[in-house]
């Protein structure tokens, strides 16, 4: 095993598309692909499948129409952080937690973080959510 | 929304097929196939009006048979919602076949699957719905002359 995929067991993986719903697809499929691949229980490889298709979708819908939506899944033996971000469409959007889909995302998930960033240095503003999950009730 | 956007590889997204059949008199079934997120569920909450549109013309019950369902989000768990509480709403109860993982547990994690009745598949389904009447043994052709 390399120093890179030895470093605190964890490893790394990206996905950037265009901000779209059409796209999402794509995206559940890394999700569960990468579950699968860390001995998630299948019941936590459809909740997290799930959720990521819940925070793409929320984010998809917030994003301006230029924008990427970039998915950053950091992978360790019995967790997966997700890390979902696009640009938003105006520089005060914020995301509406007060929704069935946010209930819905919040159940699948352990945890679930909404993250705002101001437009800064010319970049613009990005609204983002951050959820992990672990495997599930897997022997130890 | 088919082939809407041919020049887009992925305009269309993924597709969502339906049916609707009639399989007895008294039920109405809707069969889905596919994967039900924020494009298709709007396809799906459709059929099932129109589903519903039938149930509540000639007094039939809505099945809606998700076997080939293989994804389902919660835009397609609202569109069941919807249909469940139209049912309830006249009288009636939704019946959902899900056979499946990718449908039983997004419905039982979210507490959605008690808003209608859920069978294994559609023979239980259509077994459970036998009318109530008991069988009448004085008119063994009945059905014939239909």
């Amino acid at each position: 095993m390399s120093d890179a995929e030895s470093l605190d067991g964890m490893s790394t993986v990206e996905v950037r598309t265009s901000a779209t719903a059409a796209l999402i697809p794509t995206i559940r499929a890394v999700a569960s692909d990468l579950a699968a691949r860390a001995d998630f229980d299948l019941d936590a490889i459809s909740d997290l499948r799930m959720a990521v298709d819940e925070a793409c979708a929320t984010l998809v819908d917030a994003a301006d129409p230029t924008s990427q939506l970039l998915c950053r899944f950091l992978v360790r033996p019995e967790r997966i952080r997700v890390h979902a971000q696009v640009e938003s469409a105006k520089p005060d959007t914020v995301l509406s937690t007060d929704t069935f889909g946010w209930r819905v995302l919040q159940t699948l998930a352990d945890e679930v973080e909404v993250l705002h960033e101001p437009a800064s240095a010319g970049r613009p503003a990005t609204v983002g959510i951050r959820l992990d999950k672990t495997a599930g009730d897997v022997p130890r | 929304m088919s082939h809407a956007a041919e020049d887009d590889a992925f305009g269309a997204g993924l597709p969502l097929d339906t049916a609707i059949a009639r399989p007895r008199p008294d039920v109405v079934l809707l069969e889905v196939d596919g994967e039900v997120d924020t494009l298709t569920a709007p396809r799906l909450a459709a059929r099932l009006d129109e589903a519903l549109d039938t149930a509540d013309a000639d007094g039939s019950t809505v099945v809606a048979d998700l076997s080939g369902v293989t994804f389902l989000a919660s835009s397609g768990l609202a569109a069941l919602i919807n249909a469940a509480r139209r049912a309830t709403g006249s009288g009636r109860r939704l019946h959902v076949v899900a056979a499946t993982r990718a449908v039983s547990r997004p419905m039982q994690v979210t507490g959605v699957d008690a808003l209608f009745d859920t069978h294994t598949d559609v023979d239980s389904a259509l077994a459970g719905l036998q009318r109530p009447t008991p069988p009448d043994v004085a008119s063994p052709a009945r059905g014939v002359g239909r």
